[in-house]
């Protein structure tokens, strides 16, 4: 019983990680309907870029964890935002109107060129790189649980995110033009809303949320490397798919239905933890092949 | 936008289309001549005697010197001969004058320290590369002053022998083509700057076949290939089978040669599921791997699970199958989803297959140790990675592998191209193109799509049991994600849907690496980058399928571009 | 005097195909134009050419003697004109409230909420149900929030793209008193129908467009009256 509270407080935490990667492929796939296949090393160029702030700081500066953490995260997250820029200017703009193939694909080659670019340009990439400790130490004990207070803060960081992310696409100005592009987006440009500057938006903001979780996946894991992205990226698709492509509900509870199966599984399947990645892959495909537009997404979204 | 673009120079430049032509292939026939370093650089003079030497004998320099000779000399006769597409064809050579000075000045640069080396130093004065920089600028702009018109076609009809002889020296040229470019820069670091004069000769060469494309030759030809396209196959089969004799014909080459062909043999497979049917495989490489499994669990190797031996051919059948079957089981889900979303199903498809071959599941694969000690292939005794001597002649070492798989992309390729043509390339092409549509004509499309699962895979399977064997070992690593981006690339960067773009992309994707060790550590990461830069500017591929051309790029479609955010069943649904 | 939109020579292409070849025509301050013709004429493609959504391959578009054929989309609202399109296309998951906003999206000023209530006067079936999802309006209670969003950037011209399409005869007579009411409250109309009967009727000046070209203009009472246009346009036999 204990072992599976543990599990469940281990897959909350996971879901909740997986929740901020999410939220950044759905809201792009929602407006431009193209699987951003780099946003997993967005993600993963934010966690360097939240250890070489810190690395860049004076040394009485490091020891002090109220000021070193937040400008790990504005460091993280600067960075963040800054490849996603680019990479919507110049790698994904110039193919819109093209066949939907072509920006998958570039997609694809801006995945290999971020972790490839982190990996010969930053010192001693090759290898696990260890992240500082500035992030609260120690755990939260309930019963026979035992979470680390990282976890709690990934929780409540993610959950508070995502409540505000909704609330700015439901009530602003600008939400309600991202909405509109999604929906309609020839029909938003004659309400006069300016489709490059929503797309950058929606990049900027995916970017910001995976900045965040960059720098929590550090102080979690307490280590990272460049394979992060990727397999972190795919579970994050996964949950945005299972939850519906475009909702942003669906994606959070997305996230914690993968993090749950990853942890369960990997405690009670076969094969153990050596397969809970495989399982992710094979509710991914049942999810896909049997309900495509996820739990909540509505079925006129799928596309051909 | 495109189009606003190329209008907009066209007007500026067009008065200064002929006369930059002319100023231009004067000047890289005049780089050509002058001197480029001006000092003797560390790892020994720059090739071809361009340290510091004028060259009075103008036929007699050799090398990229003579490389920007010729492009300059083609500038000059394009200006003034009366072919069509001029524009095009200058620009095209315009670009190989560019790269060729641009890649021999930035190495120079780069090895020499400074500008200094490729400018003044020490009294010394070698203005070879920026005068061919400069040479290159102007043949592009001239290229657009005189407008860049769309390819036309050309109308020759010729008889069957005339036809024959046409491809037969085609496809002769294109062998040397390919010696030369292998051997180009010796063999692997022997010389210190043989990154540097394959990359110019890669220069060089595409600057000719994008001239000789933008004049309709290369439409014209692969137009006549397909009109005779058994005659093709067994004539490229047969010059492939030559290049043993040439130059390239050594130990080292022999194998290079047959690892890209069994990447170009799946890279084929491949373009089956993605260029005919449409179908993005992002897990394709896993085929392969389950193939080379089957093979190496049948070929006797210390560590293979089943006690069987089988001897090969039974083997790589087997092989086939079972990675059909997989093929179909994979491919099952087009039934129900489309478009990225099959993307992602393939992948995770991949990933399952890699994460449980690491696990080595029901201990097949072996894990992380890998099967090793596949024994070598032979045949009448005669083991495969060993020399052969018929008669006086004396083959180098990997020959025989070399021609066996030289046969395997020759019945890959049959196979394609009888598929391509056939009901069933139709029936592809046309899900492709509109899958609703294809339906409504009654079309089976499920089936159908299975069916390119199916056979892509088994091709694949097939490649993976000759690289069990060749390789000597089959470990998971091979058979990863970045693999199958690797395959996607090639038949990319070829062209969808086209049988010798596959090829011409396998070669490049894997002679580049071996060729450009100095960059081993930038290799994928050029790649990526190579991937976003194709679709960016030539998403029809290098050599594209004339059926296809249209659909990618809308260079040869007129009319108005539309600032749409995306078009397509959203907009049509509405 | 410039008039408020002037169309000269118009040519519009999709991919080989031209849409629309050679259209002119002027829209005066203060009137109703309707553009009359067949389907297929090339109608809709003109005026989704004037709103930028689609660029011509020739010609000008001049509005108040300035050119915005090489302007975006969606700085086309700021211009001044407004563009009900074909088939309404509501954001059907958005409210009403929502669709209105977003037809203000390009206002700064604090006169949106008055306006809002405006169009709630004048369509009060809109304001009953303010909160509710556009998608699950009727035909003509959607139109009458497709002409109310596009009210909301206070535009000088107003482009009504078949706005009785669909419509019962009583709802398309209760749009076409609308169409006359903006009017009257100062708004140029460039109207696009089908029903050609009822536009001309409405319409200070008409344009026949057919096969792409102009073929046929005059004040609407006048083509109404051309047997031309009766024997093609009106369904009167001989």
């Amino acid at each position: 019983m204990s072992v599976l509270l543990q599990q469940l407080a281990n897959g909350v935490i996971q879901g909740a990680l997986i929740a901020l990667i999410a939220l950044g492929y759905t809201m792009v796939y929602g407006i431009i309907q193209l699987i951003n296949f780099a946003h997993g090393e967005v993600f993963m160029v934010a966690s360097y870029g939240g250890l070489a702030t810190f690395t860049l700081l004076p040394d009485d500066l490091k020891k002090s964890p109220a000021v070193a953490l937040p400008l790990m995260f504005v460091g993280g997250i600067v960075v963040a935002v800054v490849v996603a820029v680019i990479m919507e200017r110049f790698a994904y703009r110039p193919l819109r109107g093209a066949p939907r193939l072509a920006p998958l694909i570039t997609a694809l080659g801006v995945s290999v060129f971020l972790q490839e670019a982190v990996r010969v340009w930053y010192p001693n990439a090759t290898s696990n790189l260890p992240y500082p400790k500035v992030f609260p130490e120690g755990n939260l004990t309930l019963g026979s649980v035992n979470i680390a207070w990282t976890g709690v803060l990934l929780v409540a960081l993610s959950v508070g995110l995502s409540v505000i992310l909704q609330t700015y696409i439901n009530k602003s100005r600008m939400g309600r033009a991202m909405r509109a592009t999604a929906q309609d987006p020839d029909t938003a440009k004659l309400m006069g809303v300016n489709p490059d500057r929503v797309i950058v938006l929606t990049f900027i903001i995916g970017a910001v949320l995976a900045g965040v979780a960059g720098v929590m996946f550090g102080g979690y894991l307490n280590n990272i490397n460049i394979d992060m992205g990727f397999q972190n990226g795919i579970f994050a698709f996964t949950a945005a798919v299972l939850g519906g492509v475009g909702s942003i509900r669906g994606a959070v509870i997305g996230a914690f239905i993968i993090g749950l199966i990853k942890t369960l599984s990997g405690q009670y399947m076969p094969g153990g933890t050596q397969y809970d990645y495989v399982w992710i892959f094979v509710v991914l495909i049942l999810v896909l092949v049997f309900r495509p537009q996820g739990l909540f997404g509505e079925p006129e979204r799928v596309r051909a | 936008m495109s189009t606003v673009d190329s209008s907009a120079k066209r007007s500026a430049l067009a008065p200064l289309g002929k006369p930059f032509a002319i100023a231009g292939g004067v000047l890289a026939i005049v780089a050509a001549l002058l001197p480029w370093v001006t000092f003797s650089l560390n790892d020994g003079n720059w090739p071809d005697k361009s340290t510091l030497q004028f060259f009075d004998a103008p036929f007699l320099v050799t090398g990229f010197r003579w490389h920007l000779l010729v492009l300059g000399v083609l500038v000059l006769i394009a200006a003034f001969a009366p072919i069509p597409s001029r524009g095009r064809v200058v620009r095209a050579l315009g670009w190989g004058v560019a790269l060729v000075s641009f890649v021999n000045a930035a190495y120079i640069t780069v090895k020499g320290g400074g500008l200094g080396a490729i400018t003044a130093l020490d009294g010394a004065t070698a203005f070879g590369g920026v005068v061919g920089i400069v040479a290159g600028v102007l043949v592009i702009l001239a290229g657009y002053g005189i407008g860049v018109e769309p390819v036309q076609d050309w109308n020759v009809k010729v008889s069957t022998p005339v036809a024959y002889l046409v491809l037969l020296v085609s496809f002769g040229a294109v062998l040397y083509a390919v010696a030369a470019m292998l051997t180009t820069g010796g063999v692997g670091t022997a010389n210190p700057y043989a990154g540097a004069i394959f990359l110019s000769f890669l220069g060089f060469a595409a600057g000719l076949l994008a001239a000789l494309s933008g004049v309709g030759f290369v439409r014209w030809l692969s137009a006549l290939s397909e009109q005779h396209r058994v005659f093709s196959v067994i004539v490229l089969a047969a010059c492939a089978l030559l290049l043993p004799f040439t130059e390239a014909g050594n130990e080292y080459w022999m194998t290079v040669a047959a690892n890209i062909g069994i990447y170009a043999a799946t890279a084929i497979g491949l373009n089956i599921v993605v260029g005919l049917a449409g179908l993005l495989d992002l897990g394709y490489v896993a085929f392969m791997g389950i193939g080379a499994l089957v093979a190496a669990n049948f070929s006797g190797a210390a560590t293979a699970h089943f006690g069987i031996t089988l001897p090969f051919p039974v083997a790589a059948v087997i092989a086939a199958i079972v990675a059909g079957i997989f093929g179909a089981v994979v491919g099952s889900p087009t039934l129900r989803v489309r478009g990225d979303y099959l993307a992602i199903v393939t992948l995770a498809f991949g990933e399952i297959f890699t994460r449980s071959a690491q696990n080595n599941i029901g201990g097949i694969t072996n894990g992380s140790n890998a099967i090793p000690g596949i024994p070598a292939l032979s045949l009448f005794g005669a083991e495969f990675n060993r020399s052969i001597s018929i008669g006086a002649v004396k083959l180098p070492a990997g020959v025989l592998y070399y021609i066996l798989i030289v046969l395997l992309v020759a019945a890959t390729m049959a196979v394609f191209a009888n598929l391509k043509f056939s009901r069933i390339g139709r029936a592809w092409i046309a899900i492709r193109e509109d899958e609703d549509a294809a339906r409504a004509m009654g079309i089976r499309t499920g089936k159908m799509k299975i069916l390119a699962f199916l056979i892509g895979a088994m091709l694949a399977g097939l490649a993976g049991a000759v690289f069990a064997h060749k390789n000597g070992t089959v470990s998971y690593e091979s058979f990863k994600f970045l693999e199958s981006v690797t395959l996607l690339a090639a038949v990319i960067l070829g062209g969808m849907g086209s049988i010798p773009g596959a090829v011409l992309g396998a070669a490049l994707l894997f002679v580049l690496p071996e060729k450009l060790r100095d960059f081993e550590e930038y290799r994928l990461m050029i790649f990526g980058l190579a991937l976003i830069l194709i679709m960016r500017f030539r998403p029809q591929g290098l050599i594209p399928d004339r059926h296809r051309r249209a659909e990618l790029a809308n260079e040869d479609v007129g009319g108005a571009p539309v600032d749409e955010v995306h078009v397509g069943p959203k907009e049509a649904k509405a | 005097m410039t008039a408020l939109l002037e169309v000269r020579n118009l040519s519009v292409a999709y991919g080989a195909i031209e849409a629309v070849r050679d259209i002119s025509f002027t829209v005066e301050a203060g009137q109703i134009v309707s553009l009359i013709g067949s389907n297929g004429a090339g109608k809709t493609t003109t005026l989704r050419t004037i709103s930028g959504l689609l660029r011509p391959a020739s010609g000008e578009i001049l509005f108040q003697g300035k050119p915005i054929h090489n302007d975006p989309a969606h700085a086309i609202l700021g211009e001044g004109i407004a563009h009900c399109p074909e088939g309404r296309r509501l954001f059907p998951r958005m409210t009403v409230e929502e669709n209105l906003q977003l037809g203000a999206y390009v206002r700064k000023d604090d006169g949106v909420q008055a306006d809002m209530d405006r169009v709630y006067e004048l369509f009060p079936v809109l304001g009953e149900r303010k909160h509710n999802k556009a998608g699950l309006f009727s035909g003509g209670e959607q139109q009458m929030l497709a002409i109310g969003r596009a009210m909301m950037s206070k535009p000088r011209l107003l482009m009504l793209d078949e706005p009785s399409m669909g419509l019962s005869p009583i709802m398309t007579q209760r749009i076409f008193d609308t169409i006359k009411e903006l009017q009257s409250l100062g708004t140029t109309i460039l109207l696009v129908e089908q029903n050609a009967l009822a536009a001309l009727a409405l319409s200070d000046h008409g344009y026949v467009i057919d096969l792409g070209k102009t073929t046929l203009d005059g004040p609407g009472h006048s083509l109404l009256a051309d047997q031309r246009v009766r024997d093609a346009y009106l369904g009167e036999a001989h």
